[in-house]
Parts: structure tokens; C-alpha cells; sequence
């Protein structure tokens, strides 16, 4: 029998339907610490003083951990993306979301290290909070960020992920109609049954095996590496089985404090996230705010798109930049526009700070994209199928940065649901391909985008 | 009080891969004596199934039954590196990696059979873990038998690396966005047709069938892929209607500290699921396949908030669409509210733009 295709049951699936799977917080280990964090009860405020010596007296503690025990504070997840570092492991100067991590203490049981949490003297100072990311660019905006409201980098030095094509000006002035809409999907959280979790163990020959949640292990080894300025061959991380991540545990959030607490106390350290941590704290889908002006004709072309992005990513730009260019590449959705004028920018607000979640970057957009289809086939009276049709991506269409598509099946898919609930479609449309345009389905407007290249 | 029942559909693609690529997965495999084989890889299995999807490619690239393969993921002294399980890569990427890995070792063990066989390996096969000759299948000689000879006889081990890399596309424009190169490994496509029900009274909506096709290239194992299918769509029908990790927003107090007071969706919202599955084949995907991990939670939230629209006439673009917003929304239209036109502009939701809300930039039709 061949495997692939088979509908093999899944590898691990008897061990997680019986509960014999071993987890991060499955794994004991002798002498094992539990960790704590003091966490900002504050949206943003200043911190002005941070005294530690009172909990380090507290009964059970082995270690605390704060900013100035980080051989490397501030290190940038993606900086090999052109992304600069911005976010402390944990806060020295300021605090820009609440929750976000200042102290963290291990101790020999989570209510000991809980206690010397309380302990740690501190005191902050107060400063005004920003929610609504379409208030980023006023000028009154309170200042979050030490580069501004606005994320400044992208290609180094602009503040604006930009697509140009074609003539958008001259697409509006054919245009019969032009439409605008908002849209705006909110936070949501990843939830995963697995909070976050991880496990640091000194080993006795001067290595460090953590135990991690990740749902990348290289990634996250290199994160825990960066911070303590250690080698690879100092770590091992231990892993691979995750219960749940859904993106949110693309994030480091246990592994490099665990790291350091261990290497502290020369203990091993645990920290799982309770259920309330891994609300308040852990990343969540970024809300987004989409403004979408689409140029289209009274039988359904869509000409030109003028779309507006800004993208929530609370306190520190973690992966936002990313997920905004990622966004900014599809935002025409399955459709052939040969004419768009994209700015998107990230916003830095006091919410939680924003981070993957599955489809990152584009779930924004396809429940922008799809509903303002869905508007414009209402306003001009024209079928929802057959607007989508007659501008899906064909074979030597090409996308928002000029790349050939080469195996498009917007057209298949929509025969498929279209069959499959009894929708009738009229000729041309239930007769459309996935190749080339030609004919009645290649207007004048889209005969300048095409690309008969084989290659990409 | 009446219920009213309304449809709406929804087309959308997704990348495979990250964006812009630059995102390598490596693997390596090596062959026990008796002709089991050890797959090692980076990849963290997050519950997409990554450990069954790769066996199921290094299986059959080899030419072995499933049950012979052994995965192993568990830590970063024995695997080489996977950039991650995200950006729907896992399938794609890193089984592309497992892919290349299996054919050098399915080489090796010709090699080494052709010598045992006296036979040429290019006139040899793999079948269900039996080595033959092209033609001649009753000469043949069991994988273990070749594993065996390789360890006891040639003293060699038998072992293969692979690894999957597509090169970075940088911008090199970054004032239009032209990249000067591909920038993801492959697109795969979803649409997605939602039926729901409203109540006018109490705003509720409920979502009754939600009827989706996938283009994944290929269902390495369809099982997984419906899997995928059905998670998502849930997932999408939370963020379509249910959930908000701020509820009282504008301010940010009170947020979900359990499961009890955070709405996601639970097995009382389930619709009706009906699920098509398309093969296109991708063609550099393992046998054709794409990424459909990411997608599959995309389509439902537009095509459920034009089906409320189809049910009632109002059209609510702040997800979740909660039934205080239906109702309002509801308000509003018997208020006479609907898009401002002017010309040939047909202008909706302005109380939600930018220009209404900030001071500090504007948006409109202008370039």
C-alpha cells in the first residue's frame, strides 16, 4: 500500500488520545524550581524604582532575575530580516503594556516565589495610554515607542510598506463606480490547551537542556543563545511535540528566563503560564484596520484598489513588520488588479503586544478583500460568482509585485462551492479555466499586466 | 421576532512558505540493519500531523512500508534545523527536505543491492520494502537483506542528508514593492460558501453549513487535511463571531481569564461542514502538495458577514460581529443609514475610518 494519500492515522495519536503524549509539563526533574514574574499592573508607565534585595530574603527563593542580569537585554527576533531590535526580556526603563515582564523569581514552589514577587519593591509612574491604532498619527498621540508611534524601518528607513502598480489615478477616472469600505477583524488569542511552558536543566557537563513548547526549535534555541551570548553546542532544546500554538508559540516567552534562573541558582527552573497569564500576556492576533476604494466598472471589473492598512502591534514590533509586507503581497486577494496604490503601516499601541497567528499577515485581508467583493456585487447587481470569475487569478496573471501566477485555482474552487450548493452559473462563467486570458476574458486593462514568461 | 436565513461565499489564496522565502528546513535519515528507518528533523509537530506527513513522503520515496519509519523531532542535538512550523511550511518545506533525504538513501540502498544483486541499480526498484529488477520482479532481495550486507558485509551505513532552501526575494524597490525574486514556495486556494440564520430580536446569528473547496495540491493524507479543514473553519467562526480578546473595548479592562469568559467557539456552534478537497498539483511541492495549515481559517469571517447581510440588509465590518453590533447595525438601517454617494462614490462605513476617528491623516479616492 502506497502512504501517500492513505488516510493513515495520526503518528503520535494514541499517546495524546490516551494521555501517555509527555509534554513540557509532564517532564520532573529532582531539585526543580518554579518561577514567578512581577508583571506591569500598568498599560504604560515609567518605572523609577526597582528594589529586590527584600524578596532575595524571602523564604524558598533561589534566584530572581531583572534586566540588569541579561547579557544581552534587547535582541531582535527578525533582525535577519532587516527588522532592528526594540523589546527588553524584561522591562528596565518602561512599561508599554500591562503584564509585561520586570522580575522573575524561582523558588522552591510557585506560592514562595509568588510571595517574593510581592515583595519586590517598586514604583512606577503613570503615562497615558493609546488603544485606537487611527489615532497613531495624530499629533497629540501619547509617544509608546522610543522610535514613535509608527514603526520607522522597513527597508531600513521608511515608515510605510508601499505597493505601486500601474495607474490608480487613471483606473478611478475610467471607473464607473468607486467603492469604499472599513474593515476591521479584532484581537482574538491563539488559546492553546498548552500554556506556555518551559523547563531549563544545568546539565553537569556546562550545558543547558531546555525543555520548550516552541513550535520552532532552531529558532527558538537561537533567541535563549542570543540573549546569554552562549554557542549552540551550550544548549540542547528538547521538544517537537506541542499542544497547541496555532502561532503564538512562535514566541519565546518561557525559555531565555528559565535559562537564566537556572544558571542562577544552578537548579533546574520550570515556568508554566497560568490560564490568566497566557491571556493578559501571551501575543494575540493583531487587530487590524483596513480601508479598501476600489475603482470597477458597471459589469464588474475591478480596475484599480487604493487600500490603507494599519496594523496593530502593541507595545514592540516582535514580527508586525513582517506580517504587514506579507499582508501588503496579497492584498488583491484571489483577483487580478493591475492597478494599486498600497500604503501599510504598524501601529504601536498599549495593548498586549500582537504576534502570528494562523494565516499572519492575510486573514486580515481575505476578510477584508472578500467582503468588499461581496458589497461591490451588491451595489452594481452583478453575481457574486461571476464578479469573482470574471477577475480571479488566471495562469500569467501577475500579483501586487509583478510575479507570475503559475498555478491559480480560484476558478476550480468556486466551481467547486458553486456545485456543491446549487448555485447555477450562466455561461462564460461556468465554463471559465484557469488559463491564460484570451478573449472576452481579457479586457483591455488587463492585457498590460500579463507575463507569457514560463518561468516565474 | 423572526429568523432570517442568508448566504454568502468567499475566494481567497494563501502563500506556502514564508514570505520572501529565505526559510531552510534540513533532514536527515539513516537505515538499521534490518532496513527500519530513522528520520531526524527540526520540525515541531504542533498537532498539524508533520510527524505523519513526513513518515508517509520518506515511505514511500524510499520504497518502504509506512510502519517501517521511525520520526524523530525531539531535539536539536539529533536534528538538523527547521526554520519552524508556521507559515503553512511544514508539508511543503520541510517535507520537501524529508523528500531529498530519502532519495539519497534510496540510492544508497541500490548501490548497495545492485553489488548483492550483481544487477545494475539503474535496473532496480523499490517496492514495499523489496529491492527488484526492472521487469523481473521474482529477483529480489528485501530491504532488510540490503541493510544487513551494508552492515555486516560492505561495513557502511547507510544514510542520506537533504535540505530544502528557497533563496530570500528582497525588495528591491520598496517604494512599489517589486521583489527580485518569488517570493513563497507556492499559493494554494480556498472558497468557502456560509449559510447562516439571524435572529432580529436578539441579534444572535448562527451559522448553520459552511461548504468549502481546497486546493492543497495534493492530500499527503486527506484524513489530516480534512483535519485542517474543519479546525480552521471553527477557528474562522470564532473570529467571525464570537471572539475579542478586548470585549469592552475602548477600554482594555476585564479581558478572558479562563475559558469560561472568553467566547470561542465550543461543539454547540458547530455547523453543518461539508468538505471538497482539489488537487492541483504544485510543481515543486513532495508529490505535488501545498501548504493548506494557515488558509483554512481565512474564508469563513467574509463569507459569513455577507451571509448576515443577504439575511437582514446590514453589512458589519467590526469582527466579532457580535449581536450588539447586529442589532445597531439593524437600527441604523431602519434609521434610513447606508454608504454616502456622491457622483459616482458610493462611500460606506465613514464612522469607522480614519478620517472620522484620527486627526492626523486622511484617506479618500485622491492619490
Amino acid at each position: 500500500m502506497k502512504a501517500v494519500g492513505a488516510r493513515l492515522p495520526r503518528y503520535d495519536g494514541v499517546g495524546h488520545a490516551t494521555g501517555r503524549t509527555v509534554y513540557v509539563d509532564d517532564v520532573r526533574v529532582n531539585r526543580m524550581l518554579h518561577t514567578k514574574a512581577l508583571r506591569s499592573p500598568h498599560h504604560h508607565a515609567a518605572i523609577k524604582r526597582l528594589d529586590t534585595s527584600r524578596a532575595e530574603q524571602m523564604p524558598g527563593v533561589a534566584a530572581i532575575v531583572t534586566h540588569t542580569d541579561v547579557p544581552l537585554l534587547t535582541y531582535g527576533h527578525l533582525s535577519a530580516l532587516g527588522i532592528p531590535a526594540d523589546e527588553p526580556l524584561l522591562a528596565s526603563e518602561d512599561v508599554r503594556y500591562k503584564g509585561q515582564p520586570i522580575a522573575v523569581v524561582a523558588a522552591t514552589d510557585t506560592d514562595a516565589a509568588q510571595a517574593a514577587v510581592d515583595a519586590i519593591d517598586i514604583e512606577f509612574e503613570e503615562l497615558p495610554a493609546l488603544f485606537d491604532m487611527r489615532k497613531s498619527f495624530d499629533d497629540d498621540a501619547p509617544q509608546i515607542h522610543h522610535w514613535g508611534t509608527i514603526y520607522p524601518h522597513f527597508e531600513g528607513e521608511m515608515n510605510v510598506r508601499q505597493i505601486r502598480k500601474g495607474n490608480v489615478e487613471q483606473a478611478f477616472e475610467q471607473a464607473d463606480r468607486i467603492i469604499s469600505g472599513v474593515y476591521r477583524p479584532a484581537a482574538i488569542e491563539q488559546m492553546p490547551l498548552e500554556t506556555q511552558v518551559g523547563l531549563a536543566v544545568p546539565e553537569p557537563d556546562g550545558r543547558m537542556t531546555i525543555y520548550s513548547c516552541t513550535q520552532a526549535l532552531y529558532f527558538s534555541m537561537g533567541v535563549v543563545a542570543a540573549h546569554l551570548q552562549l554557542p549552540l553546542n551550550k544548549l540542547k532544546f528538547v521538544g517537537g511535540t506541542v499542544g497547541g500554538g496555532f502561532g503564538g508559540k512562535v514566541d519565546t516567552a518561557t525559555e531565555t528566563l528559565c535559562a537564566l534562573l537556572a544558571q542562577k541558582s544552578g537548579r533546574p527552573v520550570k515556568w508554566r503560564w497560568t490560564r490568566e497569564e497566557e491571556f493578559l500576556c501571551s501575543s494575540t492576533r493583531a487587530p487590524w484596520h483596513m480601508e479598501i476604494i476600489d475603482g470597477v466598472t458597471s459589469d464588474g471589473w475591478i480596475l484599480g484598489r487604493k487600500m490603507l492598512t494599519l496594523h496593530d502591534a502593541g507595545g514592540y514590533a516582535r514580527f508586525s513588520p513582517y506580517g504587514v509586507t506579507k499582508h501588503s503581497f496579497h492584498h488583491t486577494g484571489a483577483y487580478t488588479i493591475p492597478n494599486l496604490h498600497f500604503d501599510g503601516y504598524v501601529c504601536f499601541t498599549n495593548r498586549t503586544p500582537t504576534s502570528a497567528m494562523r494565516g499572519y499577515g492575510v486573514t486580515s485581508v481575505s476578510f477584508a478583500v472578500e467582503t468588499h467583493m461581496s458589497r461591490i456585487a451588491t451595489e452594481l447587481g452583478v453575481d457574486p460568482y461571476e464578479l469573482r470569475l470574471k477577475n480571479a487569478n488566471r495562469i500569467g496573471d501577475t500579483s501586487p509585485n509583478g510575479i507570475r501566477y503559475m498555478d491559480p485555482s480560484t476558478v476550480d474552487v468556486l466551481h467547486a462551492i458553486a456545485d456543491a450548493t446549487d448555485a447555477e452559473l450562466a455561461a462564460p462563467y461556468s465554463d471559465a479555466t484557469r488559463e491564460m486570458r484570451e478573449g472576452e476574458w481579457l479586457p483591455e486593462h488587463l492585457v498590460g499586466q500579463l507575463s507569457h514568461s514560463e518561468d516565474h | 421576532m423572526a429568523i432570517h436565513t442568508g448566504r454568502g461565499i468567499a475566494s481567497i489564496e494563501y502563500p506556502t512558505g514564508m514570505n520572501q522565502n529565505g526559510d531552510p528546513s534540513q533532514a536527515w535519515i539513516k537505515v538499521k540493519p534490518d532496513g527500519r528507518i530513522d528520520v531526524f528533523s527540526g520540525t515541531s509537530d504542533i498537532g498539524n500531523g508533520s510527524k505523519t506527513i513526513q513518515s508517509q513522503i520518506v515511505a514511500d520515496t524510499i520504497g518502504v512500508p509506512y510502519d517501517w519509519v521511525t520520526y524523530d523531532n525531539s531535539n536539536t542535538d539529533s536534528s538538523p534545523v527547521c526554520t519552524g512550523t508556521f507559515a503553512s511550511r511544514a508539508t511543503f518545506v520541510a517535507g520537501k527536505a524529508v523528500l531529498k533525504a530519502a532519495q539519497r538513501v534510496r540510492e544508497r540502498i541500490l548501490e548497495v543491492a545492485g553489488q548483492e544483486m550483481e544487477i545494475s541499480p539503474e535496473d532496480l526498484e523499490i517496492d514495499d520494502g523489496e529491492v527488484m529488477a526492472k521487469g523481473a520482479p521474482t529477483k529480489k532481495l528485501n530491504v532488510g537483506d540490503v541493510a544487513a550486507a551494508a552492515t555486516w558485509g560492505h561495513g557502511e551505513l547507510i544514510t542520506g542528508t537533504g535540505a530544502q532552501l528557497n533563496p530570500y526575494a528582497a525588495i528591491s524597490d520598496p517604494t512599489t514593492g517589486e521583489v527580485d525574486g518569488v517570493p513563497h514556495a507556492a499559493i494554494s486556494y480556498a472558497a468557502c460558501a456560509a449559510e447562516v440564520e439571524v435572529n432580529d430580536e436578539t441579534g444572535e446569528i448562527r451559522v448553520v453549513n459552511l461548504t468549502q473547496a481546497y486546493d492543497v495540491g495534493k492530500a499527503i493524507n486527506p484524513a489530516l487535511v480534512e483535519g485542517q479543514i474543519e479546525g480552521g473553519a471553527i477557528m474562522g467562526l470564532g473570529l467571525g463571531v464570537l471572539e475579542d480578546s478586548y470585549p469592552y473595548y475602548p477600554s482594555a479592562e476585564h479581558r478572558g481569564g479562563d475559558f469560561g469568559s472568553y467566547y470561542n467557539p465550543s461543539s454547540a456552534d458547530l455547523p453543518e461542514l461539508h468538505n471538497i478537497i482539489i488537487e492541483n498539483p504544485s510543481a515543486d511541492g513532495p508529490y505535488g502538495a501545498k501548504g493548506i495549515g494557515e488558509m483554512s481559517n481565512n474564508a469563513q469571517p467574509a463569507a459569513i458577514a455577507t451571509a448576515v447581510y443577504d439575511a437582514i440588509g446590514v453589512w458589519v465590518t467590526e469582527l466579532p460581529i457580535t449581536p450588539e453590533r447586529v442589532l445597531k447595525a439593524i437600527d441604523a438601517r431602519d434609521a434610513g443609514g447606508g454608504p454616502r454617494r456622491e457622483g459616482k462614490h458610493v462611500i460606506f462605513d465613514e464612522e469607522l475610518s480614519i478620517n472620522t476617528v484620527g486627526t492626523g491623516k486622511t484617506w479618500t479616492a485622491g492619490v
